[in-house]
């Protein structure tokens, strides 16, 4: 029974091996995600926020002090005659802008980009105090320090370190829904799978050597995403090896698994689609691939934690980013551990050879 | 050990548009050759899936080697041979490789390189699947059904889309079939190959089995052992006066009448002269013994490959 589940996983290994196409995207794909997202976000926070500064018709020693201040609180700062202001503001590309009404300025937000504009308003309204203050020359306002730390206190690591686990996760979601469970719909109405239902070959030999395979793609893979991680952004694993693989296994194995149990509930490729963005789409938004879900209610995020993807991102990046054990994240590795199961037993009860 | 290869009572199966298989009984002896007829849609690949285990039947019973499904699933798979109407493998999967594979699938198989002298593949043996021909794909899907040396092999349209050599080599191996004693049943629109392999026949129309037995007592339950056959150098004419003339059928085909008869001999001489009489525009004349197509013609009231 071994040497059956052994022969299917080099069977499906050749079989992959001679799809040129398909192993390049496979690679490709996910690399090309994170030097994207490296190069933006590679300043660390995230680039400077930008006010736009409406240039008063005579600039007063008043106005000089405000953009000396913004300056300072790290705001880009942009300074604009009125008319090429408006025409900005208008093509809604201007997420804060600062102009002179009556004795004093005033604040303008664009209600779409809140997110920039919030923060943006908060550090113009610092530089004002800053100002006022040199202006009556009276003691400068002192600021609270700010001191940038990662949660394991390993070493202050950037956006992008952040982001390498969560792609990782992201890429093995994607696996799983669109790569196997995608794969397995189409052959299914190819019926490709229909010679083999003539045959004793038991289901679950046949979809474990599938996952074995994926499995084994999935790391190396990892392997891959690790190697460019470190060498174009400097971001190392800071866990043990052992821990990280452990890990990663996990997690593909349990998204394999998803996306062959999903498979096992689509008629058609076309179904299948719908169904896999269903969940494809919540779980990326709501599973802290790319920023916490702090601010939610609190019941969401207790539920998010019962999904796969988040006990299985936040437990990656406490290996991964600072070095944390496995000790502390049992629950999280149980919650993977048991949709890794869960689904794979659905997936054998659901899969059907035509 | 029961006595049949196959029993099958009442079978049924309806697709949301047709009734593909409306109630049929069969019964094929162990070492026996049967062979299933009809023309396209009768519902002969329906039948042999449902007796497969790939298409779950609405109603009926079937028994395989004495076994059911319900109970002995993994037994039967292991014990038949199945070449379906169309078997898609994987892209890239060689022959070599796919014989091997499906080979550890059963407690007991064939070596690869011996089914590969049977069904001629060769010097294909290292090609991939996709890049096989239409007749090279046949072949293999041949060879898989019998990589388990099969009791029962279940050969669905084999022949189809074969060259004549590959034809009668296929017609080879299912006699070596039948000597070593195994059982097969098979589909065909060829009617010379059922006459040439089948011991027993059925002919099935609308999902049900219309006439059963022997190629030899089919054609002898016609009771017309000749046909008449006048060819025209292109369409035949509308027959109708000339078959009241002759005061007997003419069978209107493509380019010939067919004027079955009990008595050629007395026919003949007054088939001719009524002929010159009309002046029917006819090339020759042909006379033949029935067939299994004229016992298909007459049972469908349709050409085989309509
Ligand atoms: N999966 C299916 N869904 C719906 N209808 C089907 C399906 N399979 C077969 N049918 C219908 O059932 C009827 C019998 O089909 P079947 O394939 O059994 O015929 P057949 O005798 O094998 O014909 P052929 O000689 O063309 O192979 C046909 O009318 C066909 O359209
Ligand atoms: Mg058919």
């Amino acid at each position: 029974m071994l040497m059956m589940i052994w022969r299917q996983f080099v069977m499906e290994w050749k079989l992959y091996l001679r799809d040129k196409g398909a192993m390049f995207w496979t690679f490709a794909f996910p690399v090309v995600m994170l030097l994207g997202f490296g190069i933006i976000f590679r300043g660390g926070g995230g680039p400077k926020l930008t006010v736009v500064y409406v240039q008063p018709a005579a600039q007063s020693t008043r106005d000089a002090a405000l953009l000396k201040a913004m300056e300072e609180v790290q705001l880009k700062v942009l300074p604009l005659a009125p008319a090429e202001a408006e025409a900005r503001w208008a093509h809604g590309e201007t997420a804060a802008e600062v102009l002179p009404e009556g004795e004093g300025y005033r604040i303008r937000l664009n209600s779409y980009l809140m997110a920039q504009g919030g923060p943006t308003a908060g550090l113009v309204n610092q530089a004002w105090l800053l100002a006022q203050a040199r202006l009556n020359g009276s003691p400068e306002p002192r600021r609270i320090p700010v001191s940038v730390e990662s949660p394991g206190g390993k070493k202050a690591s950037n956006y992008a370190a952040f982001l390498l686990p969560g792609l990782l996760g992201l890429n093995l979601l994607s696996i799983g829904l669109f790569s196997v469970g995608m794969v397995n719909v189409s052959y299914r109405e190819k019926g490709k799978f229909r010679r083999l239902a003539v045959t004793p070959l038991p289901k679950w030999i046949f979809l474990l050597g599938q996952v074995l395979q994926r499995l084994t793609i999935s790391l190396a893979q990892a392997v891959v995403l690790l190697i460019v991680g470190w060498l174009a952004f400097g971001i190392r694993n800071q866990g043990s090896y052992l821990d990280l693989v452990v890990v990663m296994t996990l997690g593909t194995a349990c998204f394999m698994s998803f996306g062959f149990a999903l498979s096992g509930f689509a008629e058609t490729s076309e179904t299948y689609a719908a169904i896999a963005n269903l969940f494809f789409f919540p779980l990326m938004l709501l599973s802290g691939v790319y920023f916490t879900l702090d601010s939610a209610p609190h019941w969401l995020q207790r539920s998010v934690a019962f999904l796969p993807l988040s006990p299985f991102l936040s437990t990656l990046r406490a290996v991964f980013n600072d070095g944390a054990g496995l000790a502390g994240h049992g629950m999280g590795l149980l919650v993977v551990g048991a949709w890794a199961l869960g689904a794979f037993l659905i997936a054998v009860r659901r899969f059907r050879w035509n | 050990m029961s006595e049949s290869a196959l029993r099958i009572r009442g079978l049924r199966k309806a697709f949301p548009k047709v009734v593909a298989v409306a109630g049929v009984d069969l019964e094929v002896a162990r070492g026996e050759v049967f062979g299933l007829l009809g023309p396209n849609g009768a519902g002969k690949t329906t039948t042999l899936e449902m007796i497969e285990g790939l298409t779950l039947p609405d109603a009926g019973e079937i028994e395989v080697l004495g076994r059911t499904w319900a109970r002995e699933g993994k037994e039967i798979r292991a014990r038949i041979g199945v070449q379906l109407q169309s078997t898609s493998l994987f892209n890239r999967i060689t022959v070599r490789e796919a014989l091997d594979l499906y080979g550890t699938y059963y407690p007991k198989a064939r070596t690869t390189a011996d089914l590969l002298d049977l069904v001629q593949l060769n010097d294909k043996a290292d090609a991939y699947h996709v890049t096989l021909s239409g007749g090279q794909q046949q072949r293999l899907a041949l060879a898989l059904a019998l990589v388990n040396d099969p009791e029962l092999v279940f050969l669905d349209e084999p022949t189809t889309g074969l060259d004549p050599q590959a034809r009668r080599s296929l017609w080879d191996v299912v006699r070596r079939m039948k000597a070593e004693g195994r059982t097969v049943l098979l589909t065909t629109h060829y009617m010379e190959e059922a006459e040439a392999l089948c011991d027993r026949l059925a002919i099935m129309d609308h999902g049900q089995v219309i006439a059963a037995g022997t190629p030899a007592s089919l054609i002898a339950q016609l009771a017309i052992p000749s046909v008449v056959e006048l060819t025209f150098d292109g369409d035949a004419p509308d027959p109708a006066a000339f078959a009241a003339r002759l005061g007997g059928p003419v069978e209107q085909r493509a380019d010939l009448w067919e004027i079955p008869t009990r008595d050629p001999k007395a026919l003949l001489p007054r088939l001719l002269e009524t002929a010159e009489s009309e002046g029917v525009p006819y090339q020759q004349v042909h006379v033949r013994r029935a067939t299994l197509e004229d016992v298909f013609l007459h049972q469908t009231g349709r050409s085989l490959r309509d």
